[in-house]
């Protein structure tokens, strides 16, 4: 009797599949005192000017050398390769004094010339670099070395928070770019395996010491294994092969809290923020009745009303989150607005809203003013359970009001191809990382030309009086000179989103890690690399 | 060909007992009862609930239900397309014959999985679950058909050298009257293609659900409880969430036993 095709192909499909998932991971044997952790994805490149992803930034936060580190914890900026730096009034002009006798990972020396040509290599706009859109005017920028231990920049026009710009600016040997092999920070990147694993060795000509005068970094190495199933993480991390889990799915941390319960920690609320919103974009190819309703502010306010956000934070992330109503977080207590009023879990009022603005009951289906069925799709990205789980909630929470609503899991760079490029989708459910605490950093989602602004990308004039209002405002925090003035804009920014929810705000997952016992030195902060940001004083117990 | 008695009883008694359970008053494969999720069995859910609080006993049921029919309905649909093609192939002209068999074997070396796959994912966003579970069976139904017209092929040609064929033909029947009476004589040639079909079609339905292309939530299916263990954060919570796969493993060994051949 013959197999059918389908039954074997598929067989062989599933088995592949769960070997995959049973098999260890392909990581070399681990040296002594090196410490090891995951990255998701290999990271897109190891030039530091260049990076892009967040695996990269992360490769690059241990590799590279800046003249200022902006402090996770303490969230002030720190002089680093810098002995001291100073902005002058109008905040157009800034000086760094190098500290003496720097030296490259090689050996060789670094002096104000690597400096300046590191930051003009970042404002060329041949280089691409991310970083240069943080200086507004890149073009306009000039670098200039006085003598062998002055860096002087002077900017066209004042930028808020300038010196968080530095943080990310690795300097690098003049005319030298090696791609992290040759690097002022604490480590450099000595072997990379495609999808395997990227091996740190210490920078022995390092400038930073402990307390006690000790050179840092204390670890022999740092070795990042590219593993993204959180199954095998967790098994590797039980069995000591990792010395940390950042961002562990709730479900596992409940499983190593039940095994070990010092190994894990929730430190509550990170800045992230889950959300849902619904495509506005006048050229998407969807029906123009189902364009009007995701343009209408009731249609918007009655889904936000409907929507149990305690029951996501308590069922998809196993109360390891928090319901959410705003884009900034209560853990970022600068800058978030409590008396901000925003729609509350209300279905009565939802149905009274939706009755208002036309909608009405056909048996348990809903309708709209013209007898169009209420019936849309969520995509979500099928590699995260919360969402996926979140996504079935509100499925359900919808059909009370009679929504139909299909959830559609896709595969990341499907997903991102229709929110980015086709715009062929009705509503969406994804996360955004904050990875500043500062408003400013958010500009390019709620500037209404940006190509960020997911709702209704690059308008070439906003769409509505309440976008141009976001406009200004955001505008108006990043230029002024007044701290209270900033934050009354923020704030205002904050209600306007809760009155027209172009997002709806759901959780913000809560800043979940487990950490080995061996690992010591760990300071755990809310912002990424929220672990490891003090990665020069962290040491494996028993290995100096 | 017999049907093996107790395994078939026991299947029928299976596929009644889901009935009624998804029929029960105030069943719901969906309802979501958000104070007890991912509990184990109580009376009012007897065999627990998953993640979102959704009774497993009515979901299994419904999955159960949902599979078999989609499985039945696609391999009636694949048998008859082999019952036609393999005939058509075995009268017609003999260069018909060898070309028809030509694009089965090139069927069957076509990269199906992505090709479902591709298929899957290109339906509109707004595919109803219930569609998306009927296209899912339709796709397979499409695909399982030239490794069965094949066998069909080989049973039609030796028939069509038997000797009461050649009789049939020197007594002057036509050919159309002369496949009327070898379609008949295909049956228990038809009858175990048909049957082999059934549980294909529910594993390869379950291995899509496992991979995230086959039905839609909230439409239970095999592949997507089975998906739950995949978690083993989840296994800890409940022993219940083996049921599902516990069940489709006597359900496919019920369906073999039930079409053995005495």
């Amino acid at each position: 009797m013959r197999l059918f095709p389908v039954f074997s192909i598929c067989g062989t499909a599933l088995l592949a599949a769960s070997l995959a998932n049973t098999c260890t991971s392909q990581s070399a044997p681990r040296m002594p005192g090196e410490l090891a952790w995951t990255i998701a994805y290999d990271p897109k490149t190891f030039d530091p000017a260049k990076v892009d992803d967040q695996e990269s930034e992360r490769v690059r936060y241990l590799t590279a050398g800046v003249l200022l580190r902006f402090n996770r914890s303490t969230q002030k900026v720190e002089p680093r390769l810098a002995e001291s730096w100073s902005l002058s009034q109008d905040g157009k002009t800034i000086v760094f004094k190098l500290r003496a006798g720097l030296q490259f990972s090689d050996g060789s020396s670094l002096t104000s010339r690597d400096a300046v040509w590191s930051i003009r290599r970042v404002l060329l706009p041949a280089t691409g670099a991310p970083a240069a859109e943080e200086f507004v005017t890149p073009a306009g920028v000039t670098v200039e070395t006085p003598d062998a231990t002055t860096v002087v920049v002077r900017l066209p026009q004042r930028v808020v928070g300038i010196g968080k710009v530095f943080d990310e600016i690795a300097i690098e040997p003049a005319e030298r770019p090696s791609e992290g092999r040759v690097t002022s920070g604490p480590f450099v990147v000595a072997d990379y395996r495609r999808s395997q694993y990227v091996r740190l060795r210490p920078n022995s000509h390092f400038a930073g010491r402990d307390a006690a005068g000790n050179p840092l970094p204390y670890a022999s190495g740092v070795r990042l294994d590219v593993l993204e199933n959180a199954e095998q993480k967790v098994r590797l991390f039980e069995r000591g092969e990792y010395d940390l889990i950042d961002n562990i799915p709730p479900d596992y941390f409940e499983l190593l809290k039940r095994r070990s319960p010092s190994s894990v920690q929730d430190l509550g609320p990170s800045l992230n923020t889950e959300q849902i919103w619904f495509n506005q974009a006048p050229g998407a190819p969807i029906p123009a009745w189902e364009k009007s309703w995701f343009e209408s502010r009731a249609f918007r306010v009655a889904v936000s009303q409907a929507i149990h956000r305690a029951d996501l934070a308590r069922i998809a992330y196993q109360g390891h989150a928090t319901p959410a109503y705003s884009f900034i977080s209560p853990a970022n207590g600068e800058w978030y607005n409590r008396q901000i009023s925003a729609p509350h879990t209300d279905v009565a009022a939802a149905k009274a809203g939706l009755a208002s603005a036309g909608f009405h009951l056909n048996g348990a289906v809903l309708e709209d003013s013209a007898g169009h069925p209420v019936k849309f799709s969520i995509l979500t990205n099928a590699s995260n359970a919360a969402r996926l789980k979140m996504a079935t909630l509100i499925q359900q929470d919808l059909a009370a009001l009679g929504m139909q609503v299909n959830v559609v899991p896709l595969d990341f760079p499907a997903l991102i191809e229709r929110l980015m490029h086709t715009q062929d989708y009705e509503a969406c459910l994804l996360g955004l990382e904050n990875v500043d605490p500062d408003p400013n950093a958010m500009m390019n989602i709620w500037l209404s030309n940006s190509p960020n602004h997911q709702w209704n990308p690059s308008e070439k004039t906003p769409a509505t009086e309440w976008e141009a209002e976001i406009d200004r405002e955001m505008n108006r925090q990043a230029t002024s000179l007044k701290e209270s003035e900033r934050k009354q804009a923020a704030d205002r920014v904050q209600q306007i989103v809760a009155d027209q929810q172009p997002f709806i705000y759901l959780v913000y997952p809560n800043v979940l890690f487990a950490l080995s016992p061996r690992l010591k030195g760990v300071e755990p902060a809310v912002l990424e690399p929220a672990l490891v940001w003090n990665v020069e004083s962290l040491r494996i117990e028993g290995s100096r | 060909m017999k049907l093996n008695r107790p395994a078939a009883w026991l299947l029928i008694a299976l596929i009644l007992a889901a009935g009624v359970v998804t029929a029960m008053p105030g069943a719901s494969y969906s309802h979501q009862d958000r104070e007890s999720t991912l509990a184990g069995a109580s009376t009012q859910h007897p065999a627990g609930t998953d993640a979102l609080g959704r009774d497993r006993l009515v979901r299994v049921s419904a999955a159960l239900l949902l599979s078999l029919a989609g499985a039945l309905a696609a391999s009636i649909v694949t048998t008859a397309a082999a019952a036609g093609v393999g005939t058509l192939a075995a009268f017609g002209p003999s260069s018909f014959g060898w070309t028809a068999m030509l694009v089965c074997d090139a069927f069957l070396a076509l990269p199906w999985l992505f090709l479902l796959m591709m298929i899957r994912s290109a339906l509109p966003l707004t595919t109803s679950p219930a569609s998306s579970a009927a296209i899912t069976f339709l796709v397979l139904a499409a695909l399982g058909w030239p490794a069965c017209a094949r066998a069909v092929y080989r049973g039609t040609l030796s028939l069509k050298d038997s000797e009461w064929l050649l009789y049939a033909r020197a007594e002057g029947l036509r050919r159309g009257q002369i496949v009327r009476s070898v379609i008949p004589n295909l049956i228990p040639l038809l009858v175990p293609q048909f049957l082999i079909c059934v549980p294909a079609f529910v594993i390869a339905e379950a291995n899509l659900g496992a991979l995230g292309l086959g039905i839609g939530e909230p439409l239970p299916s095999w592949g997507g409880m089975l998906l739950e263990l995949d978690n083993s954060a989840m296994l800890i919570e409940t022993g219940w969430v083996y049921f599902p796969v516990a069940l489709l493993v006597v359900i496919l060994l019920l369906l073999e036993a039930a079409t053995v051949e005495a």
